[in-house]
């Protein structure tokens, strides 16, 4: 090969390695992105009339005078809607019954949108369920509402070579020449004066209860659970690895029993996750009988195991790190081995094993698999303390698989689903900043 | 020092030493319970049914009357679904490392650590939410060009060096007086042939129809990226621990960095990428979320079996899935086959975390060896 061709070859392998490093980060940019930008939404909108009811009906927060004055605005600017309805079921009286049998179809449709854009309609019942005594609460979701009363989705087949085609088909034309006709421009044209849409902040979303399985309301439960899952874990884990990490550097003098322990804990890190739930399951609860079905206990403790090999080989780290002269000074003033641990080495070494600490905190935070049959429920209330040792708990990982899942209505909380995403993102990546910023603080201070 | 106090000193160091192992010993402790009590439920599965069945039957209906417990498709679903992961995950992956050790400039390379770090620290969940609600509906509805972008993404520079590579190989026994010209135009009648191709095959690809976006292959890119950073570091560990004095030998014998890399970095790191490919791959088999969630949950073989555009469903997903309704019926074969499949899980993460311990030990004996 001449040089130009080995230069050019030289050339080639840069970019190409340049190009996998440039494609990893913009995979993560792509992941990134929409939850963040989506995720913010749950607690950045545009919150209707609607939501200031909620709030202060179920919240009891807000101004009571100013929550009523503005119910009566949107009722106002809402009372032409529900006059012509009802204009036109006088009207739909006076048909002849294959026409009305027609419509009444497409009445009832329109009524339980309405319904679902608006709240009750006027002279009802009291719903029972409560997503059905509100209205669309975020302006966002009142579009889509809006745009379902206008147009009905119909799906066209009458090309067979390819798959059925959405076509939107306009209800204003489907009532032309009745009373009803011209509800649908007004509806258009007024929406935002039924619902007052203000741009709103609901932070209180981390701290809400959750409301008619998460229609409305915040995710406390599930924040309250992951905190509890996740400190129980490290109570749990933390002792036994600091002491394993210890050992393993200090008083281990090789031989076979070591390295026998070694490929343990490498081994341990290497199981699946899914297989520590079942463990989890087969040996806390069904043996051991640590609660008599799934617990926050039962959970931590098998995360505590997850995390275990993790603690160790961090710590055992940090504590390699410790410069010889500051145990061999420690020895030399008489110290015990064990004095020497405690009173310098593990102070030396802390800063470390936090790091270690910390990124095993934000690992068990956001493993799903091991407490689906240990742990979690989809639907529970914030524990207190103690019942945490007998009760299970809901928790973000295991509640954003079922949101996005098996909920009832998946795509009318998609904003609670990326919120709740968001927030376990933030959580990790928050506990992952940390660490980097006491590494960094350490790797300064060991260059003097 | 009388001797009472020094015995009483040796006597506490004794018990503080034993304390210290006792706690130790937990992992050990741990990991014998976890294959004890995942066998002790599988064995009345194979006891029940015998081996057949589940490794040779698609027939997967474990809540049928009679049930059936055939999980060859699971099993090939597993395998398929790992083999997509790996496809993704080990050129980009080892590729990643290169750059990292030896090619980027250290303040790039402080920047990227964190974008690894991140990487291997979002949880399992938000990966397979992405996967499911956003990657899912953009498959399905824009899966033809999105696969002809990145056939054309992936096969252009590849294509490209592969060219150069032949021509290069072409011209060698020509005279020398030509060599660059014929070596000019047989490069650029390969680059029109595979530009041809790629106009040809992204043609095929735009067609492409994709039913369902919950499929092998979204899950393969997704799982492929989660096992990236473990390969990314320990390939990149590896690569490093070759040294600088390989390296600084080779530049003197005067090879450019591509040599250097190729002929004496990687033969000498070679095993500590094939443990950092076992490493990554294991996260790949292992993950749960992303598979339940948007691998489509099918127990069918795809036809053909490498069809990766179809629903397949995988060991762990099953497992995830199935316990919620077999927990209440302890006991029947319809609980205990879980416990079969998830000792195969655990047996296969045993072989690999033993052969990448391995290797990486011999290695780092090998290199110990070399200074």
């Amino acid at each position: 090969m001449d040089l130009q061709a080995r230069k050019l070859f030289d050339r080639s392998l840069t970019s190409i390695s340049i190009m996998a490093v440039v494609l990893m980060s913009l995979a993560l940019l792509v992941l990134l992105a929409p939850i963040f930008s989506r995720g913010l939404g749950a607690f950045f909108f545009r919150g209707t009339s609607e939501h200031r009811r909620l709030a202060l009906e179920q919240f009891n927060r807000g101004n009571a005078q100013a929550v009523a004055s503005e119910i009566r605005i949107v009722g106002a600017a809402r009372r032409p809607v529900y006059e012509m309805l009802s204009a036109f079921e006088d009207e739909l009286d006076g048909m002849d019954s294959t026409r009305r049998q027609g419509y009444r179809a497409q009445l009832k449709e329109i009524k339980s949108l309405l319904r679902e854009l608006l709240g009750p309609l006027p002279g009802e019942m009291e719903a029972v369920m409560l997503r059905q005594q509100y209205g669309q609460t975020r302006w966002d979701r009142a579009r889509v509402k809006l745009k379902a009363i206008l147009y009905s989705e119909e799906w066209d087949y009458s090309d067979t070579r390819s798959m059925g085609k959405k076509v939107l088909r306009s209800r204003q034309k489907i009532f032309a020449g009745t009373r009803l006709d011209p509800m649908f421009p007004y509806m258009e044209n007024n929406l935002s004066r039924m619902l007052r849409p203000r741009f709103t902040f609901y932070w209180r979303f981390l701290t809400d209860l959750s409301l008619d399985s998460h229609f409305f309301g915040g995710i406390w439960p599930e924040i309250l659970g992951t905190i509890y899952l996740t400190l129980g874990a490290m109570l749990l884990a933390i002792p036994f690895g600091i002491i394993a990490a210890i050992y393993l550097s200090e008083f281990a003098a090789g031989g076979r029993l070591v390295s026998l322990l070694r490929v343990c804990i490498s081994t341990l890190a290497g199981v699946p996750s899914i297989v520590f739930g079942l463990f989890g399951l087969a040996f806390f609860i069904n043996t051991l009988h640590l609660s008599s079905s799934k617990s926050v206990l039962a959970g931590s403790a098998t995360l505590a195991l997850l995390i275990l090999p993790t603690i160790i080989r961090a710590s055992e780290e940090a504590l390699k790190a410790v410069p010889h002269t500051y145990k061999e000074a420690a020895l030399s003033l008489g110290a015990s081995p064990l004095r020497m641990v405690l009173t310098v080495l593990l102070p030396a070494a802390l800063p470390g094993i936090l790091t270690g600490i910390i990124i095993s905190m934000g690992r068990a935070a956001g493993e799903t698999a091991p407490i689906i049959f240990t742990a979690a429920v989809s639907v529970g209330q914030p524990l207190k303390l103690w019942e945490t040792i007998s009760q299970p708990t809901p928790a973000l990982p295991w509640n954003i698989y079922n949101l996005a899942t098996e909920h009832q209505a998946v795509d009318e909380i998609r904003h609670v689903q990326f919120g709740m995403v968001l927030t376990l993102v933030l959580l990790v990546l928050l506990l992952n900043l940390a660490a980097i910023l006491i590494r960094a603080r350490i790797s300064k201070k060991m260059r003097g | 020092m009388s001797e009472a106090a020094s015995r009483l000193r040796r006597l506490t160091a004794f018990f503080s030493q034993g304390f210290l192992l006792l706690a130790t010993a937990l992992s050990l402790v741990a990991v014998l319970l976890i294959i004890a009590y995942i066998a002790r439920d599988a064995i009345p599965f194979f006891k029940l049914r015998g081996l057949k069945e589940l490794f040779s039957s698609t027939a997967w209906f474990p809540s049928g009357q009679p049930p059936e417990f055939g999980a060859l498709a699971i099993f090939i679903g597993s395998g398929l679904v790992t083999l997509g992961s790996i496809l993704v995950a080990v050129p980009l992956g080892i590729a990643a490392a290169i750059a990292l050790s030896d090619i980027l400039p250290y303040r790039v390379r402080q920047l990227v650590k964190p974008v690894i770090e991140i990487l291997a620290a979002l949880p399992s969940v938000a990966y397979g939410f992405f996967a499911l609600v956003i990657f899912a509906p953009l498959l399905q509805n824009r899966g033809g060009s999105l696969l002809s972008m990145a056939a054309w993404l992936i096969a252009l520079p590849l294509g490209l060096l592969i060219i150069f590579v032949i021509s290069e190989m072409a011209v060698r026994s020509v005279r020398e007086d030509v060599a660059k010209a014929a070596r000019l135009i047989l490069a650029a009648a390969l680059t029109a042939i595979l530009v041809r191709g790629l106009l040809a095959l992204s043609a095929v690809l735009n067609k492409v129809a994709i039913g369902s976006g919950t499929n092998a292959l979204n899950v393969s890119i997704i799982l492929g990226i989660m096992a990236l950073p473990t390969i990314v570091s320990v390939a990149e560990d590896s690569l490093q621990a070759a040294g600088r004095e390989l390296r600084e030998g080779s530049y003197a014998l005067g090879a450019t960095r591509a040599e250097t890399l190729f002929k004496v970095i990687i033969p000498a790191a070679g095993s500590g990428i094939i443990a950092a490919v076992i490493l990554g791959v294991m996260r790949a088999v292992g993950e749960t979320m992303v598979v339940w969630m948007a691998s489509g949950n099918a127990a069918q073989i795809p036809t053909p079996w490498f069809n990766f555009l179809s629903p397949v469903r995988t060991l762990t997903a099953t497992i995830a899935g199935d316990m919620g309704e077999a927990d209440q019926v302890l006991g029947s074969g319809r609980y205990h086959v879980l416990f079969a499949l998830a000792l195969c899980l655990l047996l296969t993460s045993f072989a690999a975390n033993l052969a990448s311990e391995w290797i990486l030990r011999r290695q780092q004996r090998r290199l110990g060896g070399l200074k």
